[in-house]
């Protein structure tokens, strides 16, 4: 019964999201029936290949920008005694969960109001800036957890024979290198792999070309070839840190108390506290305030055509985030229970292989996989952008999954298989009431990145369906700022509540557990 | 005849050798300790014993049924007979201590369980402690509660991995002392773990040291005591 569980989701898993892509590598091979590298070889052609080496550099930035940045505050809230610590790690998380583009929107609504032009705004460093202050709090979050893993007498250890500052450079800092790597290497990929900001602020990267390449020109295999090459590069890159990323406890819903030296910050806690406040300002506190003062710069009227104009696609949107949230967890849980209960790896290679995929890609892969005379009813209906969904977050959900998984020992489930309990039962008895925190921040998030997905929805959506993402993108070009403003802003407010949902959920829920689980 | 015989059981862990050719015999009723120092296989016996691992080779005989042969098992965990206490004891946390007890009898379809529980909680003396949960208890209080969970089912074997290895000097010397009660009233044979030799004599009829996966010496308390074998000395008198 349960190897059957198994073959089903790896069976629907295949056919939904690894079937695609593998068929549109093979076709980039093809040409005229025959076997041929012509797509690939037009990439190292001078333009192409500039535009390859702008990308990784352009990633390469905001990936040193977001680690140093989100290294420094995770430093400060984990092992600092620094006023308001546990208010700054939750605020400070808050632009992980908002749909880049609009912080994108919110940035060139501030340089405008600013009155100083938008020429910095609308270029690579402009792209670096907003994608940098995306994801901080990503890395903050990768680096958090290695910090809260070091145990205090290492530290101690070290405090006993030298300075704090060296205790810090000799101990602190190597042991948190995988965290360190793993950030850098995460938000490299996920930048790279980044459209919606580039694309707003009209910046040309490959990720962009590929979706010019497939939606304006239609050569179709010349932008699965350059696919190709970004998707070689990023798992790669994920490959080479595997061991690091695999194990690494980041996003983590509930962990192990482990007790960790705080440092006390004495004359120095005041300066700190505006350090952190002041980047809280910058980073969530300025967008929100921009994207309010923009939309009701004409009055409530802009906030009242942009709800109007919205109206059609929040209920739709909410449906689909959440049946791909749902769907997330489920095979979530399953890659996640096979990973750490059954030990089998590959599982993780593969959803890697899958995360390396930039999400223009994956829209390309869906859309030339589903369009066919057998396969059209998935094309034709939502269920292809739900297919998406599963496509770009399978890794991250399954991760968090997995990590609530890993901290709860075998003998909970081994004790229960003495007595005679078969898996559904130990499943339904044991594991999910244990993991139920887990299992809704997982599915909470899940929601969230579902509802602001916007690389592949903007390719696979069929006629007929619309979301969000997809309504307020393709307005920008043509609507007046305020109107955009104000749309971000009700697509944010919707965020918030999701983000509200969550916070009270998973405290009630954490609450509950953590009365009963000394573990 | 034996109620439990380990027929030449080796197990690897990739290349590593954890057991070796390894042969024993627990009489009914008997409480044998398996006593050695860490990494000497000990643990990984007792989940070859229960079906939680597989062996790579050798035979594994339950109350006279061939549970396990070669890399085979034959008869699973929940069927042979065997109440399993883990090191951390693995009370379920979100589950009362009654609930935890009536997991394994509703599982298996026991009849008065409400009865059963209360009258082993009874002997146990935490009768008060039922509607608690596990983290509400001390130490002690759910080392009592993990044995009384397994003893409920009526196991021929009880299987104990370190159970008082998490607790004070003086605590253990209680629970000592209740565990051997509890195994004289339910007249069950322990197959108990430990690395404390003071431990072993004071609990056993039967010690069996375990040294680099294989059995150095075997007998009853006053027969380990005055072995000769260098390993079993260096270790009994350290």
């Amino acid at each position: 019964m349960k190897k059957l569980l198994y073959i089903i989701v790896i069976a629907l898993f295949f056919f939904l999201v690894l079937a695609p892509l593998l068929s549109i590598f093979i076709g980039s091979f093809i040409k005229n029936g025959h076997f041929s590298i012509e797509n690939y070889a037009r990439i190292f052609t001078g333009k192409t290949l500039n535009l390859l080496l702008f990308s990784i550099l352009l990633a390469a930035t905001v990936s040193l920008a977001s680690t140093t940045i989100g290294g420094l505050i995770a430093f400060f809230v984990v092992k600092t005694d620094v006023t308001f610590r546990n208010s700054f790690k939750f605020l400070l998380l808050i632009p992980l969960f908002l749909s880049p583009y609009i912080i994108a929107v919110s940035w060139v609504d501030f340089f405008v109001l600013l009155g100083v032009g938008t020429d910095f705004i609308y270029s690579p460093a402009g792209v670096v800036f907003v994608l940098s202050f995306i994801f901080a709090p990503l890395s903050m979050l990768v680096i958090s957890s290695g910090l809260t893993n070091i145990s205090s007498g290492l530290e101690e250890a070290g405090l006993m024979m030298t300075s704090r500052f060296k205790t810090i450079l000799k101990i602190i800092l190597p042991l948190i290198k995988p965290s360190i790597i793993t950030s850098l290497i995460l938000v490299f990929v996920l930048s790279i792999s980044e459209f919606s900001v580039p694309a707003f602020l009209s910046v040309n990267v490959f990720v962009t070309e590929i979706f010019v390449q497939f939606s304006a020109f239609y050569r179709h295999e010349a932008a699965v070839a350059n696919s190709l090459v970004l998707i070689s590069m990023c798992v790669f890159l994920l490959m080479l840190e595997k061991f690091y990323l695999a194990d690494a406890p980041f996003l983590t819903v509930s962990s192990k108390a482990q007790r960790i030296k705080i440092t006390e910050l004495n004359r120095c806690k005041i300066p700190v506290v505006f350090f952190l406040a002041g980047y809280l300002t910058i980073s969530v506190i300025i967008p929100i305030v921009v994207l309010i003062i923009q939309a009701f710069q004409t009055g409530a009227a802009a906030l009242g055509k942009a709800l109007k104009l919205l109206a059609p696609t929040i209920a739709g949107s909410i449906f689909y985030a959440g049946v791909g949230a749902l769907l997330l967890v489920l095979f979530g849980f399953v890659f996640a229970w096979m990973t750490e209960r059954e030990k089998i790896r590959p599982i993780n290679t593969i959803l890697l292989f899958v995360f390396g995929v930039p999400s223009t890609v994956l829209g390309i892969a869906l859309i030339k996989f589903f369009n066919t005379p057998v396969l059209s009813g998935i094309y034709t209906s939502f269920g292809i952008i739900i297919f998406g969904y599963l496509g770009r977050f399978i890794f991250i959900v399954e991760k968090l999954i997995a990590n609530a998984l890993k901290q709860i020992p075998d003998s909970f489930d081994e004790s229960a298989q003495m007595m005679g309990a078969g898996f559904f039962v130990r499943l339904r008895k044991i594991l999910l009431p244990l993991v139920l925190p887990a299992l809704f921040g997982a599915f909470v998030i899940g929601f969230l990145l579902c509802l602001a997905e916007l690389g592949t929805t903007i390719l696979v959506y069929p006629p007929g369906v619309s979301v969000m993402p997809i309504k307020v993108y393709t307005i920008m070009a043509n609507a007046p700022q305020g109107l955009t403003s104000a749309m971000s802003l009700v697509v944010l407010m919707i965020t918030f509540a999701g983000l509200a949902l969550l916070f009270v959920g998973y405290r009630f829920l954490n609450g509950w557990t953590k009365k009963r689980c000394s573990f | 005849m034996p109620i439990l015989s380990l027929k030449n059981i080796s197990k690897y862990y990739g290349p590593t050798p954890v057991l070796k050719n390894l042969s024993l015999n627990v009489s009914t009723g008997h409480f044998m300790c398996l006593l050695g120092s860490s990494g000497s296989g000990k643990t990984t016996l007792l989940r070859l014993i229960a079906g939680l691992e597989n062996l790579d080779d050798g035979e594994i005989i339950i109350n006279e049924k061939l549970c396990s042969k070669g890399r085979s098992i034959l008869i699973p965990p929940a069927n042979r007979d065997i109440g399993f206490i883990f090191q951390d004891l693995a009370l379920w946390p979100h589950m009362t201590v009654f609930e935890n007890i009536a997991f394994g009898l509703k599982v298996q379809k026991a009849p008065n369980i409400k009865s059963t529980i209360e009258e082993t909680l009874e002997f146990l003396g935490i009768s008060d402690q039922t509607k608690k949960y596990p983290s509400q208890l001390s130490g002690g209080q759910q080392q009592l509660v993990a044995i009384a969970r397994s003893l409920v089912l009526n196991p021929k074997i009880l299987v104990m991995d370190e159970p008082l290895a998490n607790l004070d000097v003086k605590l253990k010397s209680k629970i000592r002392n209740q565990i051997k009660e509890l195994t004289k009233k339910f007249a069950v044979t322990i197959v108990y773990v430990t690395h404390d030799h003071r431990e072993a004599f004071l609990l056993a009829d039967d010690i069996a040291v375990i040294h680099q996966g294989n059995i150095k010496a075997i007998g009853t308390p006053d027969e380990i005591k005055k072995s000769d074998d260098e390993d079993v000395r260096a270790f009994i008198e350290f």
